[in-house]
């Protein structure tokens, strides 16, 4: 299930911070996002060994998105523009706010919705990027944004909880999720069941959509939990901010009262990002000392992928198809490697 | 990886804020600074290190009023911090309204911020002419007085030398700590300015002696100064317990605070300093042979008990 890479990884340098990263919904290209406003993007063709550059943003790339469908992305940048950009290199406009910096965007490969922040507000946009809606003067500026698993909902995060819009209806009377403190991250269960923030105060906040269960609160996190994933099936939460990856469980009665699963646990690091493997129970975990260790759920296989150096794992994430792994630090090192047992 | 400094600028509207800014993003330097500002459309410049943010002050779910960050200033901080390495500092234009406390708590608070940035000092432009009275009816305009390292105390060719001599000994009460320059329309060298470590631990060696030193210091109704000074060593802690308890029970009152310390058993210097409820310290060079070994320990804030205070300072002594 784990093995060693048989071949060595595509590793690159750059002269900015690696940003963000995404492989497009085809597993065919990647892009690293940087500091310096330009995207790098790599074929599969090659082994990702030879990346051409593309020029975005004036300022730096704040947020990369794999878009709704293959071959593409979408991009956020200091310059208040959000960008498509295709595996060719072209660049279409999607939108643009003047001012502002676009640090979230999110997009639902059900639906083809995407959406879009700036400031206070939220945007949405059908798969053409005609404007659907928009809704306006959150609470603070927004600080994360997602679409529920079926692609028709929006959970928008912010100081003092998390509002729900329908897409149907981005500007209609919202359904408000109250809770003290600064929300500074959103994620949507995969059975939709669950909405859980990450907060400044360094704990989760769970919303249960259902009604059924009590609100959760996870505490005990070293650093803000920049990170969260969703394992396909097993109902499980996979979040950064300590010194191994933690692991919630949201199967059954969920996760009150029980204890949180430790993997890829590291003395000295903090883990700073975590990506599911798309189909095994596999959890890829980055570190603030660079290191990236492949751990599987049953605690039979532990990998350094990648030895400490180049600064904090900034960005970290799995081909579609779960063959390559990409890893991007914020001293501007990049890596791919190939995971295929075949 | 240095941390980045950053110099937050406050003062009353019109004070000339604006007119500093503009001094130092014209000024031919050879530094680059990313300009944070919160009142829009004022900056006559036209730069693409300048970035407007809405002031946002988030409060924590822990209830803690020191705990109390600037939502703005993490995200933006963070953001910048994301482009290419090539900022030698930030500079961040508050509003006239802004309390400097959440702005400089965020320092000590946010471990992101704190990892990669530190608050370099807090720089107030007063108006020399209207502070007297934005005293008597700001809250805000008191803070940032209180709070400033550097304060411009500006505009002086609008003031006879009377009105000036009363501002200053006004400001002096208020904040003994400051560097005070006397300006017309912010005209002052950029090194006075920036890069100054308000917040600096081995600064604070630097504090002009007569600063510490017992005063009388008519203090102000609302915001005073107290300054504390012993010529015997402190007991570390019996000190500490005594610092703790004050911070706990006052801390909500008292603004700033800066000591340098002779405890008893040690032949460093300790140095401390802090905002409100967190205080930072550490241990500095040796006391130097025939060096008075004095503790000063210096407080401003609101509704400071001045024989209580010296009392319990005194208590703490070996």
């Amino acid at each position: 299930m784990l093995q060693v890479p048989r071949s060595r990884p595509a590793v690159h340098t750059f002269d900015a911070p690696v940003t963000a990263l995404a492989f497009d919904r085809g597993a065919s290209t990647v892009a690293f996002a940087l500091g310096d406003g330009t995207v790098r993007l790599g074929s599969r063709a090659d082994g990702f060994t030879s990346l051409a550059t593309v020029s975005l943003h004036h300022g730096a790339v704040l947020r990369l998105v794999a878009e709704t469908g293959p071959g593409a992305f979408l991009s956020g940048g200091d310059d208040g523009r959000a960008l498509r950009i295709e595996a060719d290199g072209s660049v279409i406009e999607l939108a643009s706010f003047p001012g502002c910096w676009i640090e979230e965007l999110a997009v639902s490969p059900v639906t083809e919705f995407r959406a879009i922040a700036a400031d206070r507000e939220v945007r949405l946009y059908d798969r053409q990027g005609v404007l659907l809606g928009a809704a306006a003067e959150h609470p603070s500026t927004v600080a994360g944004i997602a679409f529920n698993p079926k692609g028709k909902r929006l959970a928008i995060a912010h100081y003092g909880g998390v509002t729900l819009r329908w897409c149907s209806g981005i500007d209609g009377v919202p359904v408000d999720l109250a809770f003290p403190g600064s929300h500074i991250g959103v994620s949507w269960s995969p059975d939709g069941a669950w909405l859980m923030t990450s907060m400044q105060e360094r704990e989760l906040h769970g919303w249960p959509l259902g009604g059924k269960s009590a609100e959760v609160r996870m505490g005990g996190y070293t650093a803000k939990v920049r990170s969260m994933d969703w394992s396909c099936r097993s109902g499980l939460l996979a979040t950064s901010g300590s010194q191994g990856a933690i692991l919630w469980s949201f199967s059954g009665r969920g996760p009150s009262g029980r204890q949180p699963v430790v993997l890829a646990a590291r003395e000295k690091a903090l883990v700073t990002r975590v990506a599911w493997h798309p189909r095994l129970p596999v959890l890829a975990a980055g570190f603030d000392d660079g290191a990236v260790v492949a751990a599987a759920l049953d605690a039979s296989a532990e990998l350094l992928l990648r030895p400490p150096g180049g600064g904090a794992v900034e960005a970290l994430a799995w081909s579609a198809d779960g063959t390559f792994l990409a890893a991007g630090t914020a001293d501007g090192e990049a890596c791919v490697i190939d995971l295929d047992p075949a | 990886m240095d941390k980045i400094p950053v110099t937050v600028l406050t003062g009353y509207l019109g004070a000339g804020k604006t007119t500093l800014l503009n001094r130092i993003l014209s000024e031919s330097h050879g530094l680059r600074y990313a300009v944070v500002v919160n009142e829009f459309g004022e900056i006559g410049i036209d730069n693409d290190l300048v970035v407007g943010a809405r002031e946002e002050v988030f409060e924590m779910n822990n209830g803690c009023i020191c705990c109390t960050v600037r939502g703005d200033l993490i995200r933006i901080i963070g953001g910048l911090l994301k482009r290419k390495g090539d900022l030698d500092g930030i500079l961040i234009e508050t509003t006239g309204l802004a309390d400097p406390a959440p702005v400089a708590q965020t320092f000590f608070v946010d471990d992101d911020v704190a990892g990669r940035a530190k608050l370099d000092s807090i720089v107030t432009v007063a108006d020399a002419k209207h502070l007297l009275s934005r005293l008597e009816d700001s809250h805000e305009a008191q803070e940032q007085v209180a709070f400033a390292d550097v304060i411009l105390l500006n505009k002086t060719d609008l003031v006879d030398a009377d009105m000036l001599g009363a501002v200053e000994a006004r400001i002096r009460a208020m904040n003994p700590f400051a560097t005070i320059h006397r300006t017309e329309r912010c005209s002052v060298p950029i090194d006075q300015v920036l890069g100054r470590g308000g917040f600096d631990l081995r600064r604070i060696l630097e504090m002009e002696p007569e600063f510490l030193s017992e005063d009388d210091h008519e203090h102000d109704q609302a915001i005073g100064s107290v300054s504390l000074t012993s010529g015997r060593p402190l007991e570390p802690e019996r000190f500490d317990l005594w610092m703790r308890r004050l911070l706990i029970e006052q801390g909500a009152d008292i603004l700033r605070f800066k000591g340098i310390l002779a405890f008893a058993g040690s032949d460093r210097k300790t140095v401390v300093q802090g905002v409100h409820m967190l205080a930072d310290s550490t241990n500095l060079p040796r006391w130097g042979d025939g060096e008075p070994r004095i503790s000063r320990f210096v407080l401003i804030g609101r509704n400071l008990d001045a024989a209580i205070l010296r009392a319990g300072f005194d208590a703490c002594a070996a």
